[in-house]
């Protein structure tokens, strides 16, 4: 038998920083514009797929590059750097090939419905809105959005992975990252879907009403996140 | 984007057994497997894989009913947030537990499930009335697939021999991913007004065998394990499911034709 | 690393990515996958019976997760006892494809057949037809994912395992797969009747195009089409995410220091910033092209 209460104390900065990576996964869900099946028929503003699968997808990309750093270095600073750029470039290409289909391939403008102007670019939005839609297209203050959301998603998924490495055991390096992995994949998952539940499944940004939800889903994750934390930080110290 | 029919789907057989028949299906195969592998040889531990399908069938059943409701984000992510649930729970519950590891992966995922379940219902206001238990039932049966296919693969549950042979290496991916569409995949396959439940249950049966058939394939590079018979008997089981899948298919489907022009229009009013 | 060495299997994994970006791409449209498939799904209750193959997965990334993890799974047992890369590559990706398959029929059977009432037959010879188009595309998206994977690990030192990382990079070849190249199939392909740059009316819901160049339309009349720009453009958007992300730490050699990582986080930025002008660029030349859908009510009033 392990040692819970000698390993919770030992550890308790990791559990308080992957809650924290915890929520702000949570939160850079609400600022990824997503507009769910609607938008796969340009019905929608957003990228036109699932909440859960855009951000997955970024947030495992930024995994990935932070994985990679994590390799080479041992500034958290640059591994959160490392992986907020590759969640970034994952969102905005993926955005921007987006747009071209809306654009060259459907023959819309990008436009939002919940706004009359955008309010980065001051543009008016309500004209280009076509009939019997709700916006089309990933309008730039969606696209700065999903970026922003992009960044706090490998900012959280690199978090919760650096933590979960730097915990103090005997097991050799390549059973950690291994175990790391999955865990941070696990907790990514779980800190996806509860704020996708909390805007029912789309949204086009922070200019969003919805956005407005966010503390909501923010206590939502840090309580779960906080518990699988604990869990977490158990199992790799018992190692 | 449930097109499913309506509050509650229509069951032929009673949840609360399915409920029984996922967890002591589940545990016995996957202590059976555990003991036996030790007294007999490894090629018993197939017995896990078969703990792991009992845990598939009642994972998809509790999908089910849970998505007849209309989540409003499809059917998947329900089933990603109770798989994740169920793999932090197994690798807690493993790492401090020793023998009694997979029933405290249980407990714990069941704890974390009703904890969201309550969250989504109180906190984001989501409205399914069954959420709690349901979140706790696909938790659940996540830790159990997990737990099996992992058992299956090495013919143990021991933390530090799972870390090395099914985390280290990565086919801890593989049980997740298998797992969990084995869990969702059945009432996304069977979606519509028309689906039974017997029908979503032969292709959980089915999906099912096929992880068990890649948890024989990773056993076969472990001492520890046997991966033919747990092969074997996973292509048995996905043949006999899919021959009643298919019969269950032409048994509800309005026509199977070989080809043929759509039904004309006075064929539809 | 030789930086030569570097950019050249950079390029590889750029160009194998493209590959499987697009027939990422045609899989999910010759299979109808993901969201817009949600109006195939419609059809026959709009009383639009048709002859589409209808199958959701359980969602593209997961979908496309199963058949690289499978892939890479199988691939690494049989690398552990001594198989040839190239040979444990090919055989986990054969492997994938058949278990995608026997999804893919699972999927079609059981939607069809829920569909009863809605008087929806199921075709045989569509399925005979379609599921091995849909098993071709993904052996090449899970053999070109595998490809990308295992150089990422021998060759640039990524520490995460083979089935781990194909994990990873299926899930996000389908993020990426149905948030651009399926909106060419769901919003232009399935609704050319209606006219080009419309949107799509939500009256119009369910009321697919089931009538062909010649006979009547199936999946793999969808992916000609979608082959022309949809699937091409996926490749371009999954070859630029997993070449960028990787370049910019090839050309500034991570491993020589943090002060080149820092280097590479900035260059990383650089692009997304790139990325943003550009957008902002086409939501410009947009408007003007399409021009406003409605008269400015204040406008008219003054009129």
């Amino acid at each position: 038998m392990i040692d819970i209460a000698g390993i919770l104390t030992a550890n308790i900065l990791n559990i308080v920083l992957i809650t924290l990576g915890g929520a702000l996964i949570s939160l850079a869900v609400h600022f990824v514009p997503v507009g769910g099946a609607p938008a796969a028929m340009a019905q929608a503003t957003g990228v036109g797929t699932g909440t859960v699968q855009l951000a997955a997808g970024a947030g495992l990309t930024g995994l990935v590059t932070a994985g990679a750093m994590m390799n080479v270095t041992d500034s958290m600073l640059l591994v959160l750097a490392s992986g907020a750029v590759g969640a970034m470039i994952m969102i905005s290409v993926t955005m921007i090939v987006g747009q071209w289909v809306y654009v060259y391939g459907v023959g819309c403008p990008p436009v939002s419905a919940k706004v009359k102007y955008d309010p980065i670019t001051k543009d008016r939005q309500d004209l280009y809105v076509s009939q019997g839609t709700e916006g089309h297209g990933i309008p730039t203050v969606s696209f700065v959005s999903g970026v922003i959301g992009g960044a706090l998603g490998g900012i959280g998924g690199g978090l919760v992975y650096y933590s979960l490495l730097i915990i103090e055991n005997v097991a050799p390096t390549t059973e950690i990252v291994g175990i790391a992995a999955i865990f941070a994949i696990g907790i990514f998952f779980v800190n996806s879907v509860i704020p996708s539940y909390n805007i029912g499944g789309t949204i086009e940004g922070f200019h969003d009403p919805k956005f407005r939800r966010v503390p909501k889903a923010i206590l939502s994750s840090l309580v779960v996140t906080f518990l699988t934390a604990i869990m977490g930080v158990l199992a790799i110290g018992g190692l | 984007m449930s097109t499913g029919g309506g509050k509650g789907a229509h069951a032929q057989i009673s949840e609360n057994n399915i409920i029984a028949f996922g967890i002591a299906g589940g545990l016995i195969g996957i202590y059976a497997a555990y003991f036996l592998v030790d007294l007999i040889g490894g090629y018993m531990s197939f017995l896990a894989g078969l703990g792991a399908i009992c845990g598939i069938l009642w994972g998809a059943s509790a999908v089910r009913r849970v998505s007849s409701y209309g989540l409003g984000t499809g059917v998947p992510s329900i089933g990603m947030l109770a798989l994740g649930i169920g793999l932090v729970a197994t690798l807690f519950g493993l790492a401090v537990g020793g023998i009694a590891g997979p029933i405290i992966s249980v407990i714990s995922a069941a704890i974390i499930g009703y904890i969201v379940g309550i969250l989504a219902n109180r906190t984001l206001g989501i409205g399914v009335p069954i959420m709690e238990q349901s979140m706790t039932e696909i938790a659940t049966s996540g830790a159990i697939i997990i737990i099996g296919l992992s058992t299956a693969m090495i013919g143990t549950f021991n933390f530090e021999e799972v870390v090395i042979e099914v985390i280290a290496t990565g086919y801890m991916a593989v049980i997740f991913i298998a797992g969990g569409l084995a869990v969702l995949h059945p009432y996304n396959a069977n979606l519509g007004p028309d689906e039974k439940q017997d029908r979503t249950f032969a292709t959980a049966i089915e999906k099912g065998a096929i992880a068990m058939i890649l948890a024989g394939v990773v056993a076969s590079i472990n001492e520890s394990a046997s991966g033919t018979l747990t092969i074997l008997i996973g292509l048995l089981i996905w043949y006999i499911a899919f021959t009643e899948f298919y019969k269950l298919v032409k048994r509800d489907a309005y026509k199977i034709t070989g080809s043929g022009l759509l039904p004309s229009k006075e064929e539809l009013e | 690393m030789e930086p030569l060495t570097g950019m050249g299997v950079m390029a590889l994994i750029g160009a194998a990515a493209t590959i499987a970006g697009a027939s990422e791409d045609l899989e999910s449209d010759v299979g109808s996958q993901s969201n817009p498939n949600s109006q195939v799904q419609l059809a026959p209750q709009m009383m639009y019976p048709h002859r589409i193959f209808n199958k959701a997965v359980s969602g593209e990334p997961p979908s496309n997760a199963l058949m690289c993890t499978i892939g890479g799974t199988v691939a690494s047992v049989l690398m552990s006892s001594g198989t040839s890369i190239v040979l444990a590559l090919t055989i986990g990706a054969i492997l994938a494809a058949a278990v995608h398959g026997t999804f893919s029929v699972s999927a079609h059977l059981g939607r069809s057949a829920s569909q009863k009432r809605f008087k929806q037959p199921v075709y045989l010879d569509i399925i005979r037809s379609h599921v091995p188009v849909i098993m071709g595309y993904s052996f090449i998206t899970t053999f070109c994912i595998l490809v990308v994977s295992y150089l990422m690990i021998t060759v640039l030192q990524h520490p995460f395992p083979l089935p781990l990382l194909a994990f990873i990079w299926g899930i996000t070849v389908g993020a990426i797969g149905s948030s651009t190249g399926d909106v060419h199939y769901g919003a232009e392909r399935e609704f050319q009747n209606v006219e080009f740059g419309s949107g799509l009316n939500a009256a119009n819901s369910g009321n697919i195009v089931r009538k062909a160049e010649s006979g009547l339309r199936n999946g793999i009349d969808n992916s000609w089409f979608c082959a022309k720009f949809g699937g091409p453009v996926t490749g371009i958007a999954f070859g630029m995410t997993v070449f960028l992300s990787g370049w910019i730490t090839v050309v500034f050699d991570t491993t020589k220091g943090d002060a080149l990582g820092w280097a590479s986080v900035i260059a990383g930025a650089i692009i997304v910033l790139v990325l943003i002008i550009w957008n902002r660029n086409i939501e410009v030349a947009a408007r003007n092209a399409y021009g406003p859908y409605k008269e400015d009510e204040k406008a008219e009033v003054a009129a």
